[in-house]
């Protein structure tokens, strides 16, 4: 194959070369080379000045009809990530509320002796200390891996709901002050509770992550 | 490589693009101007694709995982080094045969309302 091009057939190159400005720079830069090469290639087939002609016209409604759409699917793509970021924002500013009036209401408790009559302070202990680490931890799976959200949620509240309820079970269970039925009660009613945020969550959710 | 997450059946109906795309890719990987021309060829002429449109679907395809670019040339010594080679991947071949099931079905239904002749045997 003959490697020649005809003055028209370069001209077209270098015209179609500043038109892919058209397309966002990212688009340009990942395959912008690649889209001349193709056209250079093109180019070697159209032998008659008439196939030159049609190829022409047929590369710039491709180019009226694509570069726009590369910008939309842009668009469309920051929409998505904003949306992300809002939701992520609520999320974490939830939590957030929601271990702070746990620990409100845990000083409270405690201040006003009522946490032993009603296991006010075990629940809101287990609430804030899972609440803090599972939630942490279930942010950094969500985003760092492709693993469904409901689950990670299930596995990392089970394990932080038993590990520690279980060492404290273990450390301080020869203490006759100790009152172990009502730290597990804790930790259970913790974890349905934050389990139970997330599912209702992750319903909430649904419907916008198929857009 | 990205790991798909979502069914095959979530990604149909494919367009027109994507589907002839991973026809040309289906028995080997190719370079851009190798699909286009297979494409071409293929369909008699009737579709062809403009740089905008294959390498846009080429760009969507990579980033759900249907296809993938190969890391060395297949042919080095005889081909220009700036060419990008892709191929298809397990999970857009997966994709490419249920978009082939749910046309052969349409077609299917075509033909039980007389719209299109019946296949012969054989």
């Amino acid at each position: 194959m003959s490697n020649a091009l005809s003055k028209d057939a370069r001209f077209f190159v270098s015209i179609y070369t500043i038109l892919l400005r058209a397309y966002p720079r990212e688009f340009r830069r990942e395959y912008g080379s690649q889209m001349v090469l193709l056209l250079l290639d093109c180019q070697r087939d159209a032998r008659t000045a008439a196939s030159r002609r049609r190829l022409w016209l047929r590369t710039l409604v491709d180019l009226i009809f694509t570069a726009p759409r590369e910008h939309l699917n842009n668009i469309r793509k920051e929409n998505k990530f904003m949306r992300n970021l809002r939701s992520d924002l609520v999320a974490i500013g939830g939590c957030v509320l929601i271990i702070a009036l746990a620990l409100f209401l845990l000083s409270y408790g405690r201040s006003h002796q009522v946490s032993s009559i009603l296991l006010f302070g075990y629940v809101l202990d287990a609430i804030a200390f899972t609440g803090v680490v599972g939630n942490l931890i279930v942010f950094l799976l969500v985003k760092l891996t492709s693993l469904r959200p409901l689950r990670v949620a299930l596995w990392t509240f089970l394990t932080v709901s038993i590990v520690p309820a279980l060492a404290i079970v273990l450390i301080a269970g020869s203490d006759p002050k100790f009152n172990a039925p009502s730290v597990v009660i804790g930790y259970v009613v913790s974890f349905l509770f934050w389990y139970g945020l997330h599912a209702l969550w992750s319903h909430k959710l649904r419907p916008s992550e198929t857009t | 490589m990205k790991v798909p997450t979502r069914r095959p059946e979530e990604f149909l109906p494919l367009t027109p693009a994507m589907f002839h795309i991973l026809l040309a890719l289906a028995d080997k990987e190719r370079h851009g101007y190798h699909i286009m021309r297979e494409v071409d060829e293929r369909t008699s002429g009737s579709v062809k694709l403009g740089p905008g449109t294959l390498y846009g679907s080429i760009k969507r395809m990579m980033a759900d995982g249907l296809i993938e670019e190969l890391e060395e040339r297949p042919d080095p010594e005889l081909d220009d080094e700036r060419r990008r080679y892709y191929r298809l991947t397990d999970f857009g071949f997966r994709v490419a045969t249920a978009e082939a099931q749910r046309l052969e079905q349409m077609v299917r239904s075509a033909r039980a309302k007389k719209l299109l002749p019946r296949a012969k045997a054989g």
